[in-house]
């Protein structure tokens, strides 16, 4: 379907607003509801983004080393590099010659090619325009705008991860130009926070996790998600990369999304189509659907595209355990997980060997029965769609043939899915939610909303950043932020964000700047290169490379290992990190979020906060508790942040006076200027024995700290 | 009308809200009273209070025994094809355990053991979830656990500590869709107590802190109608009430005489369940404490020898505990399991097995001595009275006063049962 044609498609939509829902029973049908009649708005098509050019050249850094790699991108002084074999790698700038630095530069000038200015104006205000129509049917308005007070803390959160420095907050505060606004933006979407809160984002969407099942380092999954979000590879083809992706975990880090379900598989076929098409399918995993209209033999002829895909190397890890039994002086338990990483990979095979389950219970199929292929619709005439024109004849063709439907702009829910998930990350709240359940897009709280997403997306070529550059431009994203709504009462229609507590991430990410500065930006981990030894050849494994391997293992102990369903061990990390390492302050390494185990250990400040434990999809929380508030007000944190020599402290301290002081403080923690009453209170316990330091703990400790409005 | 054909009516969806209608204003009841406030708006009349054990117990310890317990190597031995490695030990109640649980075989006299637990779930995360909840998981709805539930129907149970606990993991949503402040206080090592709670409050600079913030905080926490932020200044008000509170020391089990501490055994679970005596003791009513490594694959006579002796030690040692202080009338205390393991013995252990397993009750408001249900010989399926994992938490809340078969709405919109619909387990009762 063309822009265009979807744009008209949407424009006789008839919305209904959110009722009590129905009795459960099976097959429910929405309970119907006085609809409310939408002014339809007429949207403008948004102008595809064109081919990136690909620039390929012989980089060479300061000791002379060479590599022939194609320049992905640059974020401040990250470059980031694909060579020849698609292997990914970022790093800093510094360590190229100056001559392949400039030639970095002008390659990012070259390749920027995302939304001209104007095509963002035009695609925000038309966000704006299809949102306020919505409004206005429902007798409502959007918020007053968002002062640049409040735009500023919104958007360093939302575009790099963390909250402003003292530095950052009055330099934009200061600038009085009528562009500051979009200025900051663009700025901020090319800076390296972005990558990093990307990164965050998607670690917790697709369970980015140090340690696979039983003690199975998963590091070469991180590191090729941290290095195709530095490049800013799109969704599309990130998503691709992950279906196709053929071998080892240990050489292709983009297996590791399938291959956290290797023991599993129907659960992985499950999860992804929830993660990549917000389908509700789980249910129809073991019976048909009792609520939507999916039924068990739908979820076993989509799981069957990935039923001749093997993930297990029974040879490889007979051949090792062959070994194992022959050479007693072996590490039982290092020979278990060094047979079991390089057992774990992505083939295709010539059989497709799924089959109905044993008790299957419909008529429409035999337990035992062999499964084909076929793919779900949601309308009568998405079959008709260039994308379903699928080829299942070869079974060692049905995982490609699968992805290249699934990440098609034509698939049906692919590009609202990602918008919709992307939306929800900026304003709190999905314009379809539950983001896992957009299978019935007519429930979305403005439907019209949800296409122009969509055909945001598609027109992005499903480049996040440029997406995003249009969302933060919305006068829509611009306001005042609401409270939490009570959805009982109808459905929220986006008179502003919504007030938000900071993930644990930011809420970290925000700490170690202020402790640190914004050079923590700078500070980048990658673990997987360690694994490489590990890698043994298919039948040619000798005793000796088990031995060799084994006692490689043995030099990475404490890096690799992590309790099952706990979280990652900081010790050991050191070595993982290129240029600069961060520093241990308190007990507490100062590194990001995204720079530290996956997930951090149980008791660390990010779990504390709701960091996930990725074992599940979108398993953080943004709940409070009192040990949360322990930690701000009595932990090693709150003694960070307290210290004399942090950042913000030390900021503050080289202003002259207390009411140049106190705002600096204010600058720090909240990203704005102290009111009159505020910086009169401040300034009067300053003077009556608190210190700056006292003042800093104070204000980390104000809700607003925790909070975007 | 039978208890049968109550909830037969109440399974009936369509006539189920008139039916409560009228059930609430029938002969059912007692009134249950919001305590400390905080609890739902309205008194609710509990359907069940004719049952016996109604209320009886003011607190729930929820031992969880997180992995999968295998029913037929602890509480239900089997001879035969079946038979583990521990052999099959008589007690005084007339049931019989595994040897490897000397110690409960010994208060075998004060537990009520369910032998017909059954669920479909296999999958560790889900089925936790289920045991914890009452609920089959869901993506789209997180369902509070037992604690969440008792504060919003009775309001918390003490001025200063929280009323609900979790000990060695941390909170997973457990307020569900209340709000925060129903959540459960999550202790990841019960021997360091709550940590971050030293020192504050001593000096007068904290003081002045703690009164300039709360000036600052006018601005914003004070004024943004925001559930979450409101949450946050709930959580920072029983921060400093918690920090000034004498009731601190309930979270410092090196408070306890070294023989006590002894008995119970110097495990992380062992502490954790010294920390659950001494926070009920204290006024908190709902404490749940994890016990790692009953996924008992391979191994599991080592195993059993290992996590099962520390369980079996800590468990009777808390009963006996609860019951030299006179609380073990007060208190219920629930060994529960995401699922149990299979009869075939393969491998040196056992595989998941949700089809039947067992669960204990022990205390408060049940039967003592006492066994409920059967599995059939070989441990494979329920022979008798199947208990699911909703009438097992339908069960708790009655006899912790709660009303079981009262409907709830969510904040969006779905009418909820505690339990999930599920009626007590009458038998159990006493």
């Amino acid at each position: 379907m063309t822009p265009r044609a979807l744009v008209l498609s949407v424009l006789t939509v008839v919305l209904s607003a959110a009722v009590l829902p129905a009795a459960p029973k099976k097959k429910a049908t929405k309970a119907a509801a006085a609809p409310v009649k939408v002014q339809p708005v007429v949207t403008t098509p948004v102008r595809p983004l064109e081919d990136r050019p690909q620039i390929w050249h012989v980089w060479t850094d300061e000791q002379g080393r060479k590599v022939e790699a194609m320049f992905c991108g640059l974020s401040g002084d990250i470059i980031s590099l694909q060579t020849r074999d698609s292997r990914n790698y970022r790093f800093s700038l510094a360590i190229l010659t100056p001559e392949d630095r400039e030639f970095a530069k002008a390659c990012a000038g070259q390749q920027k090619g995302g939304f001209s200015r104007a095509v963002v104006s035009a695609a925000a205000a038309d966000i704006d325009r299809v949102v306020e129509a919505r409004l206005l049917a429902d007798g409502q308005k959007p918020n007053r705008p968002a002062t640049d007070e409040e735009f500023l803390k919104r958007i360093y959160v939302d575009a790099i991860g963390r909250t402003p420095t003292a530095e950052e907050a009055s330099a934009f505060l200061a600038d009085a130009s009528a562009d500051r606004r979009e200025r900051l933006i663009d700025r901020l979407l090319q800076s390296p926070g972005y990558s990093l809160q990307m990164y965050n984002w998607m670690a917790d969407l697709l369970r980015a996790k140090d340690i696979l099942g039983k003690r199975l380092p998963a590091f070469t999954f991180e590191d090729w998600l941290k290095a195709r979000i530095g490049a800013n590879a799109t969704w599309d083809v990130m998503v691709k990369e992950m279906i196709t992706a053929d071998g080892r975990m240990l050489d292709t880090g983009a297996a590791g999304f399938l291959l956290f379900d290797a023991d599993m598989p129907l659960d992985g076929v499950s999860n992804l189509i929830t993660t990549f098409l917000g389908s509700n399918m789980s249910c129809a995993q073991c019976h048909d659907h009792p609520l939507a209209d999916w039924s068990q033999r739908q979820f076993y002829e989509m799981a069957a595209f990935l039923g001749a895909t093997d993930m297990k190397n029974e040879s490889m890890l007979g051949e090792i355990r062959k070994l194992s039994r022959a050479d007693s002086g072996l590490n039982k338990n290092f020979v278990r997980l060094i047979g079991e990483m390089n057992a774990l990979r992505l083939a295709d095979t010539d059989r497709n060997r799924l089959t109905f389950p044993k008790d299957y219970k419909y008529e429409d199929a035999k337990p035992g029965e062999s499964v084909k292929p076929s793919l779900i619709h949601w309308d009568e005439g998405d079959a008709r769609r260039q994308s379903y024109a699928v080829d299942t004849k070869s079974p060692a063709q049905l995982r490609d043939q699968f992805a290249r439907w699934l990440t098609s702009p034509d698939n049906p829910r692919f590009a609202t899915n990602i918008a919709n998930r992307v939306w929800r990350k900026v304003f709190g709240m999905a314009v379809k939610e539950p983001v896992d359940d957009i299978d019935d897009m007519s429930a979305a709280s403005n439907p019209q909303l949800l296409a122009h997403l969509t055909q945001v997306m598609r027109a992005a070529r499903f480049d996040l950043r440029e997406f995003q550059r249009v969302v933060f431009n919305s006068r829509t994203y611009q306001s005042a932020a609401s409270p939490m709504p009570d959805l009982s009462k109808g459905p929220y229609l986006f008179n502003g964000p919504i007030v938000r507590r900071l993930t644990a991430e930011q809420v970290w990410d925000s700490v170690v700047v202020a402790a640190v500065g914004p050079s923590a930006d700078n500070i980048l981990l990658r673990r997987g290169d360690n694994l490489k030894p590990l890698t043994l050849p298919e039948g040619k494994v000798t005793v000796a490379l088990v031995r060799q391997a084994a006692d490689q293992m043995r030099g990475m102990k404490g890096k690799a290992t992590a309790k099952k369903s706990g979280g990652g061990s900081e010790a050991g990390l050191s070595t993982g990190y290129e240029g600069e390492k961060p520093q241990t302050r308190q007990g507490l390494l100062l590194a990001r979020a995204s720079e530290l185990p996956q997930p951090a250990a149980e008791t660390h400040f990010l779990r504390v906060f709701g960091q996930g434990d990725r074992m599940l999809s979108n398993s953080s929380t943004v709940d409070g508790s009192v040990p949360q508030v322990l930690q701000l007000m009595n932990g090693p944190v709150a003694r960070l942040l307290t210290d004399a020599k942090s950042h913000a402290v030390l900021n503050a301290t080289k202003e002259s006076g207390p009411a140049a002081q106190v705002r600096s403080l204010y600058l720090s923690f909240l990203a704005r200027n102290p009111t009159p009453a505020e910086a009169t209170a401040a300034q009067k316990a300053l003077g009556e024995g608190l210190a700056l330091t006292d003042l800093a703990w104070t204000l980390a400790n104000t809700r607003e700290f925790l909070f975007i409005r | 009308m039978s208890l049968h054909e109550f909830a037969d009516r109440l399974r009936n969806v369509e006539d189920r809200r008139a039916f409560l209608e009228k059930a609430a204003t029938m002969a059912f009841g007692l009134t249950v009273l919001p305590a400390l406030g905080g609890a739902a708006e309205t008194a609710v009349k509990a359907p069940t209070a004719n049952l016996p054990g109604f209320g009886k117990a003011k607190n729930v310890i929820f031992l969880e025994l997180s992995g999968g317990m295998s029913h037929i190597d602890t509480f239900d031995p089997k001879v035969g094809a079946s038979k583990g490695p521990g052999s099959a030990v008589s007690t005084k109640a007339g049931f019989q355990v595994t040897s490897f649980l000397p110690n409960t075989a010994k208060i075998s006299d004060k537990i009520c053991v369910i032998r017909s637990m059954t669920a479909k779930v296999g999958v560790h995360a889900s089925a936790q979830y289920l045991m914890r909840t009452g609920f089959e998981q869901r993506g789209v709805i997180q369902h509070p656990n037992f604690g969440a539930w008792a504060q919003h129907f009775l309001g918390r149970s003490s001025q200063t500590l929280p009323a609900s606990v979790c000990v060695n993991r941390p909170s997973n949503q457990g307020n569900g869709w209340f709000s925060a402040s129903h959540a459960p206080l999550p202790i990841l090592d019960p021997s360091a107590g709550l940590p971050n709670t030293s020192g504050v409050g001593a000096t007068g600079a904290q003081e002045k802190r703690a009164s300039l913030l709360a000036e600052l905080d006018r601005g914003f926490g004070a004024t943004v109608a925001d559930t979450n932020v409101q949450a946050y200044n709930d959580f920072y008000a029983s921060t400093f009430e918690l920090m000034r509170s004498r009731d601190l020391k309930a979270f410092d089990i090196s408070a306890e005489p070294k023989a006590v501490r002894a008995k119970y055994g110097a495990d992380k679970f062992a502490q954790g369940c010294l920390l659950a005596r001494r926070l009920v003791e204290h006024g908190v009513r709902f404490v749940e404490v994890r016990s790692g490594g009953w996924d008992m694959h391979a191994t599991l006579e080592d195993k059993m020898e290992d996590v099962g002796a520390e369980f079996d030690a800590a468990f009777a040692a808390l009963i006996e505990d609860l019951e030299s202080k006179g609380m073990l009338d007060t208190t219920l205390v629930a060994v529960t399991t995401e699922f149990g393991r299979k009869p075939s013995f393969e491998g040196g252990g056992r595989g998941h097995h949700p089809l039947v397993f067992s669960t204990v009750l022990a205390g408060a408001g049940v039967k003592r001595g006492f066994v409920h249900g059967a599995s059939d010989a070989k441990g494979h399926g329920v022979d008798r009275d199947p208990v699911t994992v909703g009438s097992f938490h339908a069960t708790v809340a009655h006899a912790a006063g709660l009303p079981v078969g009262t409907e709830i709405m969510t904040p969006s919109g779905r009418p909820m049962m505690i339990g999930n619909k599920a009626m007590p387990v009458s038998a159990v009762l006493a």
